[in-house]
């Protein structure tokens, strides 16, 4: 039998095939047992609730470690010295200040994961075209996760013209990004945006103040990610969406939502455009589950699964965590919607999180500085 | 399926109501109109009227009596019963809790509390009707309430709201209540029973609900009212210091939290050693621990091992307590930050520090105690969590507490009479609003004073005659 690694590299590129459920609790339970071999505080996390791999017959009996887990101990299963990769959060929690850190042994697991589900949900269409991320470079940002993310995005996927148009001590690269995009649409070749929502709101607002709108060659796209200060975020997305159309001449299915965590080498991405792309509709709004992970709805107080229909909190299976804790107990609410979910933000009164209010605040700071 | 009236408004018409506001728990339906424009202000007339009819000709020992009449009408079964029943799902406390609440919150409203009060701060009732001597003062005082008061109530506590009317009516002040949408029933059951007792003094009060922060109406009520009593978090406080007019009076009661000192001495003895976990139990379980006068940590004079002692007996009282007077609904943020601060706690103790988490059965957040060898005062996600830590001297615990000084209400002191009289000085200059002992911790006496004011004299101006 192939290694353990190679089996979980196959199953994440599985993702135009059939969801096989028992792969999925094969190589589950394998990869809690390796953790729980190589992981101590995991180990030890376990042990106090009586839970062994030996006790675990399904994958939803592996113990979840609440994310602020992440931010007290570095839960590595592997060598921590060697480890390819260090994130952290962005730490705006409850005046706390304290970082999680999601130490990653292995980047390859991690990018097995990444990009087959990337291709799928944002580029089903097959096409190549320029990445513009309205971030910093994963050099200029080496403990970002999303940074990172979009750096191999680019790096494999994008076309001629692919970069990152914003710095640590600038913010948004304006004018660069606004001659990039001029030369997408002169030539007619169709671009993918990258940022978080924030970013993307900056940059509209500052559009918008020049009066300046972009109409994208047909087949653009753009990702945007993270959460919304002070709004709800059902009414923050659809207003986002459509500025986006306004400024930017995309439709809402060429606006692809990307749902990730620093703890999480898996992320999750509006089903709608690969949806459109194969079946020639968008069907109802969820997120789609990457062939590596699972995600189910819990009471808040129970954490037991509630009934379909019903909001919860998030829990996320993911084996791409092979090298840290794959069951995650998340502070984000949702809603079960087919084999996928519908994330409706972090539970009110929960600590804040997610790279777009760094972000936010790098912009802002970077603005007062010029102004 | 139940409707309740969440409100009490003299001379309704059919025709001043838009729509109505429900607001459904768990089948319990509590139903507020919205009201057309204009017509508050018609009703905040009637409320003055009122007042001049009904209370100014009363002595505060009369508006007394009715509100110890109303009171006792209130808690006949058949009037209290269908808001107990409602007060679980609506407030999302458990219906032990609900009950015994009340039942404490009323023992505020009865006549013996009532003159307790008066005695204490306005001469019996005397000093609202003649300038009176008063200790230590040449000159004689008059105390002038105000004509109308304008009270936005909070939900954490049930009653609280009806406490703050009826301290507002003993200095003859007409009452417009705001409540909050998560308790707004007990004030409106007040209001309406105390139409049946006093027809005229009901005229006297609004209570109303709406969303916080809705202009116009809550425009009509800060600009109308001569004295606003704001109960709530630091930033409806902050809101309304901002929207009120510059004249207003602005009463506030922001958010505060208590802790608690156990000495060294309770300790020796198991029998009193239970006897103070039993008692901080409880007032950590009350109102599921929203009270401002709910501990968020107790220190224990000691070394670790004397703290982890009193923490396993803190635990089994609260688990005693999740059967007795269970836990009621949380709401999945503060649930999550119980896990955030069990999970936190749990990986330290993995990674070798010298801590411990009991937390309550099963996967629920039900109550937890952590016991931690050195931290300093660290807010709790509250619905039962508490901390436990050891302190070297008890009179090491106040320079601690200081820099949270100006959130800080109630120190519950667990000690002999002489080490608490020493202590208490600390522990008033390091920001307490009170020390007491843990029994007495949850309930503020009603003649004591209220977040550092007299319950009255907060309300009132005093005029001098020199």
């Amino acid at each position: 039998m192939l290694p353990l690694k190679d089996r979980l590299k196959a199953l994440f590129a599985s993702v135009d095939g059939p969801r096989d459920e028992a792969q999925f609790e094969t190589l589950a339970l394998e990869a809690f047992a390796w953790q729980y071999e190589r992981n101590s505080a995991y180990a030890a996390y376990c042990a106090r609730r009586g839970t062994t791999p030996a006790t675990v017959s399904h994958w939803t009996s592996i113990p979840v470690v609440p994310t602020a887990a992440f931010k007290e101990t570095e839960l590595v299963a592997g060598e921590r010295a060697s480890a390819d990769a260090v994130f952290r959060t962005s730490g705006t929690t409850r005046g706390r200040g304290r970082r999680g850190v999601h130490v990653v042994p292995d980047v390859s697991l991690y990018h097995a994961s990444l990009l087959p589900n990337f291709r799928a949900m944002v580029l089903p269409d097959g096409l190549r075209m320029a990445m513009l991320c309205l971030l910093p470079s994963p050099d200029a940002m080496p403990e970002s996760s999303l940074a990172h993310m979009f750096g191999v995005v680019v790096h494999r996927l994008g076309a001629r013209g692919s970069g990152f148009f914003a710095s640590v001590q600038d913010g948004l690269d304006i004018p660069a990004l606004d001659a990039a995009l001029t030369a997408c649409v002169r030539n007619e070749e169709p671009v993918c945006l990258l940022g978080t929502s924030l970013s993307f709101v900056h940059w509209l607002d500052a559009l918008h103040a020049v009066q300046r709108t972009h109409r994208l060659p047909t087949g653009s796209r753009l990702v945007d990610t993270g959460g919304f200060k002070g709004k709800a975020r059902t009414i923050a997305e659809e207003e986002l969406r459509a500025r986006y159309a306004h400024a930017l001449g995309l439709d809402a299915a060429h606006c692809v939502n990307e749902y990730g965590m620093t703890e999480m080498c898996s992320q999750f991405y509006d089903a709608g455009l690969r949806e459109r792309t194969l079946r020639g509709e968008s069907g109802p709004a969820k997120k789609h589950v990457p062939p590596g992970a699972r995600s189910r709805v819990v009471d808040p107080e129970t954490l037991e699964p509630v009934r379909p229909g019903e909001i919860g909190l998030l829990q996320h299976f993911d084996l791409a965590n092979l090298g840290s804790v794959l069951a995650i107990q998340t502070e984000d609410l949702g809603v079960q919607v087919g084999d996928g979910f519908r994330l409706l933000g972090r539970a009110p009164g929960a600590t804040p999180r997610g790279c777009s209010i760094a972000m936010d605040a790098l912009l802002s700071a970077a603005a007062e500085r010029r102004s | 399926m139940s409707v309740l009236d969440g409100f009490h408004l003299p001379d309704l018409e059919p025709a001043d109501v838009e729509r109505w506001r429900t607001l459904d728990r768990d089948g319990v339906i509590v139903r507020t109109p919205i009201l057309r424009p204009g017509v508050l202000s018609r009703m905040i007339a009637g409320l003055r009227a009122a007042r001049a009819e009904a209370l100014e000709t009363r002595s505060a020992q009369e508006i007394a009596a009715v509100i110890d009449r109303t009171t006792e009408l209130m808690l006949e079964p058949p009037t209290i019963g269908p808001v107990l029943d409602a007060l679980p799902p609506v407030t999302g406390c458990s219906a032990p809790m609900a009950r015994l609440v009340v039942e404490h919150m009323a023992e505020e409203w009865r006549r013996p509390a009532l003159e307790r009060l008066l005695d204490a701060e306005l001469a019996g009732g005397r000093a609202l009707d003649a300038f009176v001597e008063r200790p230590g003062r040449r000159a004689p005082s008059l105390a002038v309430g105000p004509k109308l008061s304008f009270h936005l109530f909070s939900g954490n506590v049930p009653g609280v709201a009806v406490t703050s009317m009826v301290r507002a009516l003993l200095v003859r002040s007409a009452v417009l209540g705001k409540t909050a949408s998560g308790e707004p029933l007990l004030a409106p059951l007040f209001a309406r029973t105390l139409a049946r007792v006093d027809p005229a003094m009901a005229r006297c009060i609004a209570v109303l609900y709406w969303p916080g922060g809705e202009d116009a109406m809550e425009k009509t009520a800060l600009d109308e009212a001569d004295v606003i009593i704001v109960y709530g978090s630091g930033e409806t406080v902050r809101d309304i210091r901002r929207r009120a007019p510059d004249r207003s009076r602005i009463i506030e009661h922001g958010p505060r939290f208590s802790i608690g000192l156990v000495a060294r001495e309770m300790l020796a003895d198991p029998d009193t050693a239970g006897r103070v976990a039993d008692a901080a139990a409880t007032a950590t379980a009350l109102f599921d621990q929203q009270g401002c006068v709910s501990p968020h940590m107790i220190w224990v004079e000691g070394d670790p091992d004397a703290a982890d002692r009193f923490a396993r007996l803190l635990a089994d009282a609260l688990d005693r307590l999740s059967v007795t007077l269970p836990r009621g609904r949380i709401d999945a943020g503060s649930a999550a930050a119980v896990r955030e601060i069990r999970t936190a706690a749990e990986f330290r103790a993995i990674g070798g520090e010298d801590v411990e988490v009991f937390p309550g059965p099963n996967a629920g957040t039900g109550w937890t105690v952590i016991r931690e060898a050195t931290a300093g005062f660290r807010p709790s996600p509250l619905f039962r969590t508490i901390t436990v830590l050891p302190v070297e001297r008890l009179e090491d615990a106040a320079p601690r507490i200081a820099p949270w000084g100006a959130n800080l209400q109630t120190v519950a002191v667990a000690a002999s009479r002489e080490r608490v009289a020493g202590l208490a000085p600390g522990l008033a200059r390091a920001g307490a609003m009170r020390v007491t002992d843990f029994e007495r911790m949850p309930w503020p006496p009603a003649d004591g004073h209220h977040d550092g004011s007299g319950a009255l004299t907060e309300l009132v101006r005093w005029v001098d005659l020199d």
